[in-house]
């Protein structure tokens, strides 16, 4: 990992436990900022994606991935930033589901990395799961919304330590010269 | 390439070439040394740091990707291991930053290559050794850039071994690659390791031939494979014919850099030279191994009859330290330094002319206004 992702990593971990601590302190207002951010942050990958394929990666060999990356990133931002009118319900019913996703996507690279022979596959697993585990856990208090806050509140708090501690640990680098 | 070309395989050619013993120590020490003179060595001695000619894996780590942390890397990169092919070439319809990365592309027979190999006419036999580890790798590190690049250095998973079976027809296998950098390759096993892919563009892990593996690095494969830059046409690369052109390439430079040829020039090899010992350098570059260290210097042995000690990344460490400030310059590593910027400035300098910022500014050619 080099010093620009870790301080990605270290950014979006601090990001995550204040936004967490946040919700669990005034859970009626603050997911509509995390929302937004959460937005905003998928319209600018989203649109930079599509910026990068049709000046380089539209070149290249197998480019074609980046440009429906674009066009995805950049559909679920547009939903993203629809919802701050919609009920608090739905809105962290989304969220919940997008945090799910986030944790399945951890589980397949665990797989990936065990497969590889990487070393963190476990870290990752384990990170995972517990995303997973409190999307279920959330799902099942949806008629809750204040215990579906205060869950899913602990959930990004604990997904912002582990990506502090994703970043302050050593990794191995695979570099083939 | 690896130890066996750039220190045994040098020494040789250097030997075959006319230079003595020692001069051809000196000469394929300084190739070698190429790939081991880091920012890390360099301040470990206390000589300048902007003279470095490789980055370990744990610079690596460190190294922005920023546009200043790409343009240390490229003018490293770029000087040293991937000679850029054309810094001209064009291509229709392709963006400016495009062409910035394409016009990077490693390749034989550069418009640099003559500039490397006549800056180290005038130089000292580290130049010569410096400008024989850039020529040989652009054998070896074609078809790739030396600047961190998703849209150039990626390839599709499809690579494919071709071979000769034992009915002497040519036939091929694929290529299976796993990304564990502590399992070395398998030859037997058909097993090797490359580099993960990386959806970032200028990812460090996007520089260079990582995506291929060390399969660059071995002289007796053969095989067949999609570079990211190349509109899906496969692409054959015919290690065993590219390192024996390496070879007599080398030999045909240093006779010019000796003065018994009059020019250097491109796509031009020294044939007769090696002609006596062809059959044996094939034998050894086809030879299925991971490391040809004991081969090539069984054979440079041989030719002169002298023992050729093993590289030692320390053996000119002490003698740089001890001696005085005025006197460093004098000193083998001094030298080395003096010629390796010579060549990071003149490779920098041709990028930057040719309008291309990835290997940064050249603070003379600001100077001198030969620039608008």
């Amino acid at each position: 990992m080099t010093k620009f992702q870790k301080i990605k990593n270290i950014t979006r971990g601090v990001l995550s436990i204040i936004l967490g601590a946040a919700m669990i302190k005034f859970p009626n207002k603050a997911y509509v900022f995390l929302v937004m951010l959460i937005g905003v942050g998928l319209l600018v990958y989203g649109i930079s994606t599509l910026i990068y394929y049709f000046t380089m990666a539209m070149f290249m060999v197998e480019g074609k991935t980046m440009l429906y990356k674009g066009v995805i990133i950049t559909d679920f931002a547009i939903l993203t930033l629809s919802l701050a009118d919609v009920p608090r319900g739905y809105v962290m019913f989304y969220l919940v589901a997008l945090h799910a996703f986030t944790g399945l996507v951890e589980i397949l690279r665990a797989f990936e990395a065990k497969r590889y022979g990487g070393r963190s596959w476990r870290l990752k697993l384990g990170h995972g799961l517990v995303d997973v585990g409190i999307c279920i856990f959330c799902l099942m208090h949806l008629k809750n919304p204040n215990t579906v806050v205060i869950i899913y509140s602990l959930g990004l708090v604990y997904s912002g330590i582990m990506h502090l501690i994703s970043a302050l640990k050593s990794n191995t680098f695979v570099f083939v010269r | 390439m690896q130890e066996d070309f750039h220190y045994y395989a040098t020494y040789c050619a250097a030997f075959l070439a006319g230079y003595d013993h020692y001069e051809s120590l000196d000469i394929c020490y300084s190739a070698q040394f190429v790939d081991m003179c880091s920012r890390t060595y360099l301040s470990g001695i206390k000589a300048r740091t902007d003279a470095a000619t490789t980055q370990l894996q744990l610079e690596m780590m460190d190294a922005r990707t920023d546009i200043m942390g790409l343009q240390d890397i490229t003018r490293i990169w770029a000087s040293f291991h991937f000679l850029p092919k054309d810094l001209y070439a064009t291509h229709k319809f392709r963006t400016r930053r495009y062409m910035n990365k394409y016009r990077l592309i490693c390749g034989p027979n550069s418009d640099l290559l003559v500039k490397t190999v006549e800056l180290a006419r005038a130089g000292t036999l580290q130049a010569v050794g410096i400008a024989m580890h850039v020529l040989a790798d652009t054998w070896a590190h074609a078809n790739f850039a030396g600047t961190p690049s998703l849209v150039i250095n990626n390839t599709t998973p499809d690579f494919y071994e071709i071979y000769t079976d034992e009915e002497g027809k040519e036939v091929e296998k694929k290529i299976h690659f796993r990304h564990n950098p502590s399992a070395a390759d398998d030859l037997d096993g058909d097993n090797f390791t490359n580099s993960l892919y990386q959806g970032n563009e200028d990812s460090v892990m996007n520089l260079g031939h990582g995506r291929a593996g060390h399969l660059p690095d071995y002289s007796f494969i053969k095989y067949r494979y999609y570079p990211a830059w190349g509109d899906y046409h496969e692409l054959i690369k015919d290690n065993p014919s590219d390192y024996m052109h390496a070879f007599a390439q080398m030999v045909y430079a240093m006779r010019y850099l000796r003065g018994e040829e009059e020019s250097f020039e491109k796509d031009t090899y020294a044939w007769d030279v090696i002609e006596p010992y062809r059959e044996r350098i094939d034998s050894i570059l086809r030879k299925r191994q991971l490391n040809a260290c004991a081969d090539w210097k069984a054979l440079g042995e041989e030719l002169s009859g002298r023992e050729i000690p093993d590289f030692d990344v320390n053996e000119y460490q002490v003698e740089y330290e001890l001696v005085n400030k005025e006197q460093k310059r004098e000193a083998f590593l001094g030298k080395f330094i003096k010629a390796a910027l010579a060549q990071k400035g003149m490779v920098s300098s041709e990028i930057y002319k040719s309008g291309n910022l990835l290997g940064g500014f050249v603070k003379e050619l600001l100077i001198k206004g030969r620039l608008s």
